[in-house]
């Protein structure tokens, strides 16, 4: 008997482990049934972009647990994979995103500190905060995140809002993910940094931004010395003083790290190469909008660059019969210029320079047709194409895991019903990570000013600021499909056009700036409509204050 | 002396590298021939029937019956006058910010850094004759920041095409009003006349200390010295107490510029103009005996209080008294006629023609310190200078051509009327205005905004 115990609870032992086995598998389940059956799909007789240029007719793909296990026209499938009929699909690798601040929210703008001695602001106000990560402002329910993947994004190197040295950029995954970190691929891969001053506090403007990053640069080169010396040796050595900004210098004074300057402008990027002449560090362009000029010097440096995929509206020519001659000219001249910031790929594609796209400052409905715009001013598709996945991948020294679809590398593909370049294809599926997500034809997109015929019209504006109460009227009005307006001054200012003029669900909000001695101030009021009230709050972030701002409908037209 | 002296490495680096930017930036040099022009040489009289041959930019002969070497054009001046192309020592044209006004002592910062060779103004002022320009930082603090001598080389978009290469540096002071409103406006110094003193005297003694560390450590034998920290501030601040940055200083009453002259005195500093200066009349001598020099506008005062006691007899009372004076333009319409300025000087003061004319060629290169390259027709010297129809100090005179080494910018023979060589493509056509009137309040540019601030706090 007493054996008998002896041997079950024995059997009980070795049980043990089995059950809690069980019960670790019962909690990884998913109640909410979100996910997959499997993480083995097979794509088959599709038409597979591999890279650019590389092509295989009636071809299989086959995702495995996040990664490519095989590609090409005789390729076995896994008896688990879900199988997904390729016939008349196009696969390519999933797109990078040079440059962007997809998953980042931007944070409130920290209040102006009381008894500020402007010539001295903290490093926070002042915006100078390169030891931060942006993985602090990332939020895994950003829009952005869908919103980018739903256009073929797959990858994109995300930046932190700030000022002038914000923080370091991150590669993300475009995953539906839980927790924030589960998002971050690299984290720290570069020093990002922008022209942005900090309102009435040093540095200002771009004077006070070049000659602090000089200042900063050069003390960061005597601080590492320093503390590299210490290290070594400390005895009879003055003890460094810790400073987290000059230690997040340090890898980009050795060049380890990049520098990302977002350098939309020709003249920014101009200031941006001046600083690396200078200073010497590893510099790539990002963002840049005007940069055609400046290609022999891009591919004579070898500088690495992101073009912006924010371009600008084609410039309508005006309907009047009879214009004059000097319209006429200044027309042309416009749309001479116009033709310039849209084949600026072209332009570095003829020079022999291998570039990425940024998608900052657009959305990710805009990409395609822009993609569309550049292909259709002379940008070959293969290089399109190149632009977004292979030379991003390269540029971001990541394409040993990704940018082409080559066994090995990270399931992250774009999958569409048509060549991807094709106005009439539309995405059918991305796989990031080796996740599938679907996406049905999108609807002509409605109007965006239907349902807005509550605000179109003429308005009374009230604004009570800190100089008085002020009234002015505001005229909104549809242009094709979609709101616009203009907002007469204030301060007895000239009109001005409202900008991201929105009405959702009674909510009406838009932006406009003003001129105050040269420099451009902008308000952004958002406030809800009932009946013919616009009930709303006017704020200027760069002063951290908010006024109350109402308007009511003119009766009649 | 196996000893790794890092910062020396490094300065010597970034000596290097900008050595190599102004190699790189290869600006465009002529070869013209200008026939039987009144050649107005400002150094050596005038000389009438005069041929003037330009060979790689610079001024190779100045005689009679010049003859043209093969391919190079020949410029009939029949009639015409040549002139060396007008200097304007104080400018705002060409720079996208203008002031640092954040801080009362901005020496770290540099115009340098925001040359815009895409503003229209450029090609405007090209048309009245102008072939460099002191671009200045603005007038908002006391110690601003270093200016930029340019040459107007219109059409390029590359900022460093626009250098004068090899100019001296300068950098832009500021004494009265307007740096006085800037400290009260944010609550900091200086608030009064005294304050500027004050803050003068306190940078120049800081920076002496700066120098004395940085020698100290250079100096110290020990392999494991610990380098003192570094200041661009301060680093500018000692080359001017070294006299290697000519000092331009805004300013209007004759209290403050004595003021200033007896700062500089007692910190040994001998390079130093003034700007507006509207009362150096009253102090003159004192200029005289100093070394200053002064830059003024030939008629322009009453804008605010420090500005009312001002004569247009200034540049004349200046000129008769031994002090270098130019005649500048401030702002992006007046630099277009600056010869008209030049002779006001004649109804106001009777000055000689080569008085009047050197009011804005030579004096203005003598301020910046680049009067051995340009300012007057003379063999060796660069070749930027402009020929008008008629004698440049006639109301008459319109400007016909206008040169810079050598190359032509301006015909007025083939002035197309858009002449913008930069275009947003998302701008509205409008009717096009030359009169532009915030170019009149470019000195306080980027300042205004704390003032705004200022109203809006206001309770």
């Amino acid at each position: 008997m007493k054996l008998q115990l002896r041997k079950i609870s024995f059997r009980l032992f070795l049980l043990l482990p089995l059950l809690v086995f069980a019960v670790a598998i019962q909690a990884q389940s998913d109640p909410t049934g979100k996910s997959p059956a499997t993480r083995t799909y097979a794509i088959t007789n599709a038409t597979i972009v591999q890279a650019p240029g590389k092509v295989l007719e009636g071809a299989t793909i086959i995702f495995n647990n996040g990664l490519i296990s095989s590609v090409g026209t005789n390729v076995s499938i896994p008896s688990n994979a879900e199988v997904i009929d390729g016939t008349d699909l196009f696969v390519y690798p999933g797109f990078i995103d040079g440059m962007s601040y997809t998953g980042a929210v931007q944070p409130k703008s920290l209040p102006r500190p009381d008894n500020l001695f402007t010539p001295d602001p903290p490093n926070d106000y002042a915006g100078i905060t390169p030891e931060n990560h942006v993985i602090e402002q990332i939020s895994v329910s950003e829009n952005s995140i869908s919103d980018m993947r739903q256009n073929g994004f797959t990858i994109s190197h995300t930046v932190p809002y700030g000022r002038m040295l914000p923080g370091s950029g991150a590669l993300i995954t475009l995953i539906d993910a839980e927790n924030r970190d589960d998002l971050v691929m690299y984290n720290d891969v570069s020093m990002y940094t922008q022209f942005v001053g900090a309102p009435g506090a040093y540095p200002g403007n771009t004077l006070g931004i070049m000659a602090k990053w000089r200042n900063l640069f050069r003390n960061a080169v005597n601080s590492k010395q320093h503390s590299t010396m210490y290290a070594s040796n400390a005895a009879g050595m003055q003890r460094p003083t810790r400073d987290r900004t000059l230690e997040a210098f340090y890898p980009v004074v050795s060049s380890d790290k990049p520098v990302f300057y977002n350098a939309s402008s020709l003249l920014e990027a101009q200031r941006a190469i001046r600083l690396q002449k200078e200073l010497g560090f590893a510099l790539t362009l990002g963002n840049l909008k005007e940069g055609w000029d400046l290609a022999p010097f891009i591919k004579e440096t070898g500088t690495k660059v992101f073009l912006s995929l924010d371009l600008p509206k084609e410039p309508k020519a005006a309907k009047e019969k009879d214009k004059t001659d000097e319209v006429k000219h200044l027309e042309e001249r416009r749309m001479e210029f116009y033709k310039k910031y849209v084949t600026q790929p072209v332009v570095m594609q003829n020079a022999g320079i291998k570039f990425g796209l940024s998608t900052m400052g657009t959305t990710g409905g805009k990409v395609k047709d822009n993609l569309i715009t550049l292909i259709e001013h002379g940008l070959s598709e293969d290089a399109t194409l190149a632009a977004l996945t292979i030379n991003a991948a390269e540029l971001l020294k990541i394409d040993h895991i990704t940018g082409t679809l080559d066994a090995g590398k990270l399931a992250n593909a774009v999958i569409s019903t048509g060549p991807i370049f094709d106005k009439e294809s539309f995405i059918k599926y991305v796989f990031v990570d080796g996740d599938k997500h679907e996406y049905d034809k999108k609807e002509k997109k409605s109007s965006s000013a239907e349902g807005s015929q509550a605000v179109i019209g003429n308005w009374t504006y009230t604004v009570t600021s800190p100089e008085g109460v002020q009234t002015g009227t505001m005229i909104i009005r549809e242009e094709s499909g979609a709101l616009a307006g203009t907002i007469s001054g204030m301060r007895g200012g000239p009109d001005a056009d409202m900008k991201n003029l929105t009405f959702v669900d009674g909510s009406l909000s838009f932006d406009f700036s003003f001129d105050a001695g040269g420099q451009s101030v902008e308000i952004v009021v958002v406030g809800t409509v009932t009946g013919n009230e616009y009930d709303a709050e006017a704020s200027i972030a760069a002063f951290s204050i908010s006024f109350p701002f109402t308007a009511t409908k003119d009766e009649g037209k | 002396m196996k000893q790794f002296n890092m910062y020396k490495t490094i300065f010597l680096t970034a000596l290097l590298l900008l050595g190599a930017t102004v190699a790189q930036a290869q600006v465009k040099k002529g070869d013209v021939l200008i026939k039987n022009g009144t050649l107005l040489t400002i150094s050596q009289g005038t000389m009438e029937n005069t041929d003037l041959l330009v060979k790689d930019g610079k001024i190779s002969k100045i005689g009679k019956n010049l003859k043209a070497p093969n391919g190079v054009e020949v410029v009939d001046a029949s009639g015409q006058f040549v002139l060396p192309g007008i200097i304007d020592a104080h400018s705002h044209i060409a720079g996208t910010s203008i002031n640092e006004g954040t801080s009362q002592v901005t020496a770290e910062v540099t115009m340098e850094d925001v040359v815009n060779p895409l503003d229209i103004s450029i090609y405007r002022a090209v048309a009245g004759g102008v072939t460099a320009i002191n671009l200045m930082h603005g007038s908002a603090n006391v110690i601003g920041g270093r200016n930029e001598t340019l040459k107007l080389r219109w059409g390029s978009t590359n900022p460093d095409d626009l250098r004068f290469e090899g100019a001296p540096r300068t950098i832009k002071f500021a004494l009265g009003e307007n740096p006085t409103r800037g400290g009260r406006a944010r609550g900091i110094q200086p608030q009064s006349r005294m304050g500027v003193e004050a803050m003068l005297r306190n940078a120049f003694s800081d920076a002496l200390v700066y120098k004395k560390a940085w020698a100290d450590y250079r100096a110290d034998k020990n392999k494991r010295k610990v380098a003192p920290e570094y200041d661009l501030r301060m680093e500018t601040l000692v080359d001017i107490l070294d006299g290697k940055i000519l000092v331009h200083s805004h300013s209007y009453r004759a209290d403050e510029i004595y003021m200033l002259m007896k700062v500089f005195t007692d910190f040994g500093i001998k390079k130093l103009t003034f700007q507006h200066a509207n009362e150096a009349y009253k102090v003159a001598p004192e200029l005289a005996a100093f070394g200053a020099m002064a830059s003024v506008f030939a008629d322009w005062w009453a804008y605010k209080l420090e500005v009312y006691y001002s004569t247009a007899y200034n540049a004349a009372i200046l000129t008769k008294n031994g002090v270098t004076t130019s005649i500048n333009s401030d702002d992006g319409e007046l630099i277009r006629h600056l010869f008209h300025e030049a002779a006001k000087t004649q109804k106001y003061g009777d000055l000689s023609d080569d008085e009047a004319l050197a009011l804005v060629t030579l004096n203005p290169a003598k301020q910046l310190g680049i009067d051995h390259r340009v300012g007057s027709l003379e063999q060796g010297k660069d070749a930027d200078f402009v020929i008008f129809d008629k004698h440049p100090l006639s109301t008459y005179a319109i400007p016909q051509r206008t040169f810079i080494d050598g190359v032509k910018y301006f015909d007025i023979d083939t002035d197309a009327k858009d002449q913008r060589i930069f275009i947003d493509p998302e701008s509205s056509i409008e009717v096009v205005q030359i009169f532009n009137r915030e170019d009149q309040h470019k000195c306080m540019d980027d300042a205004d905004l704390v003032y705004l601030n200022d109203l809006l706090n206001n309770n």
